[in-house]
């Protein structure tokens, strides 16, 4: 297969074939297995890190990936230091950093929709590291490719979301992921924070079967992933509402007694108190080994992307 | 209505925007393009609000006098309520409108998800939704977000 992420941006999860991210995951298998193979592959290649919102993971794995494949960086984390509190549009900073002859930009920003119109407005790859609540595709790929890693397939399984579905942009991105395949998803989360109705419309469209309940007891003992995310203080106006929902659920060793002995526990992390450390020494626990992947593919990533080898 | 007398002279020629909801000739008004509408001299609006229908029972209705709709502005407003029928009035002979549903809505509809970068101040963008008719729903193009026909009104801007 002819390399497709060539001078192409990462907008949207739903962009995305099958084999287009086995494509992928095929090169994320080659960093790992011996990193020095695309070391410096992108030298001379110039990566702007614009992050708009927090951010620690994403931020820190882009940045070691380009490091990484050679690249020079240029990178802002907080728009309360840049023009951006002085009222800069996204526009302007877009044009500013393409003027200075950048081959891609990583862009996180509070705002949905800011990745498509960022992608509008430069000539170079744009690859959206978080849309505000909207998407978080990079994330999406290399949960699939833990889940991959870790089942061998993806076909036949049963993955859970457990949290906050709604304000979430993990949850929507792994869902379109998923999409790909042939598998059964569990929507748990009390419901004002449940999967919002865009996705559903989505997983309609493609013919894939999911169950929304507010209850993880009713289905652990189905599932064969279960991924969990915080309860983001942030994404709630009202902070008495943040208040009523936030031990909703929390996942520790008792509920995962009731759970097969080979589900996995997923989280994009940071966690508070969803996510018991007590896992964390259990088979069950993923994250930590989710969080690595992030770096193989998103370097996988950036070497396709800015494939100098390929004409 | 027993004397069929009419409430409202017919129109020599204009628009009629007929068998709307009882009550929502309001939602249908806000889709118009008021100012434009108010600059022209020559121009009558009329609004008769919970008509006797015999298809509906009641009904409401707006006639333009002296004023073609553009067919975007008839297209969308057929959208609001599919009980909506336009007709094109020439020499006192009514023409019906056969809607042409849009696939897109660009810039005549503002996003109802307030993070959306399309609400984000002085950002030189355009609203831009897909029209899911099956559905009854526009959609997002850039935030995916959401939006009922029958809110439209809500979120139109000229």
């Amino acid at each position: 297969m002819k390399n497709p992420f060539k001078n192409r941006s990462i907008i949207s999860a739903k962009d995305f074939s099958r084999e287009e991210l086995e494509f992928l995951f095929g090169v994320a298998d080659d960093i790992k297995e011996d990193p020095s193979k695309y070391r410096n592959e992108l030298k001379g290649k110039k990566v702007a890190l614009v992050f708009l919102e927090p951010s620690t993971r994403t931020f820190s794995s882009f940045f070691t990936a380009a490091m990484n494949a050679g690249c020079d960086v240029i990178s802002f984390q907080d728009s309360s230091v840049t023009s951006i509190a002085k009222g800069e549009t996204l526009f302007d900073t877009l044009k500013m950093i393409e003027g200075y002859g950048i081959d891609c930009i990583v862009l996180r920003h509070y705002y949905m929709g800011s990745a498509k119109f960022a992608d509008e407005i430069v000539d170079v790859p744009i690859i959206n590291a978080g849309s505000g609540s909207q998407e978080h595709p990079t994330q999406a790929m290399l949960d699939l490719y833990t889940i991959l890693k870790k089942k061998n397939k993806i076909d036949g399984l049963k993955i859970g979301f457990l949290g906050d579905l709604r304000f979430g942009r993990t949850c929507p991105s792994l869902s379109y992921i998923l999409s790909n395949y042939n598998i059964e998803i569990f929507y748990v989360a009390p419901q004002n924070l449940q999967i919002r109705k865009e996705v559903e419309i989505y997983l309609d469209n493609k013919g894939i079967k999911y169950k929304k309940t507010s209850d993880i007891r009713e289905v652990i003992k189905e599932l064969d992933v279960l991924y969990v995310t915080r309860i983001q203080k942030e994404r709630f106006p009202d902070l008495t509402e943040y208040e009523k929902v936030k031990s909703f659920y929390s996942v520790d060793l008792n509920l995962l007694s009731l759970a097969k002995k080979d589900l996995g526990v997923m989280h994009p992390l940071p966690r508070v108190d969803e996510l018991s450390s007590e896992v964390d020494k259990t088979p069950y626990a993923w994250y930590f080994e989710q969080a690595k992947n992030g770096l193989y593919i998103r370097e996988a990533l950036l070497n396709l992307i800015l494939d100098q080898n390929e004409k | 209505m027993k004397n069929k007398k009419l409430l409202v002279s017919k129109i020599d020629w204009g628009t009629v925007i007929d068998h709307i909801p009882s009550w929502q000739a309001d939602k249908v008004l806000k889709l118009l393009d008021i100012n434009k509408i108010k600059s022209q001299k020559d121009i009558s609006l009329i609004i008769l609000y919970n008509c006797p229908s015999k298809k509906y029972n009641k009904k409401d209705i707006i006639k333009l006098y002296h004023h073609y709709l553009s067919k975007e502005e008839a297209d969308l407003i057929c959208l609001l309520f599919p009980t909506i029928t336009i007709n094109y009035v020439k020499d006192s002979n009514p023409v019906k409108y056969i809607p042409n549903i849009p696939k897109r809505i660009i810039g005549k509809i503002k996003c109802p998800q307030i993070n959306c970068i399309t609400n984000a101040l002085n950002e030189p963008i355009t609203s831009s939704f897909y029209v899911l008719q099956h559905l009854k729903l526009l959609q997002c193009e850039y935030c995916d977000s959401l939006l009922e026909f029958e809110k439209l009104s809500e979120y139109v801007f000229y």
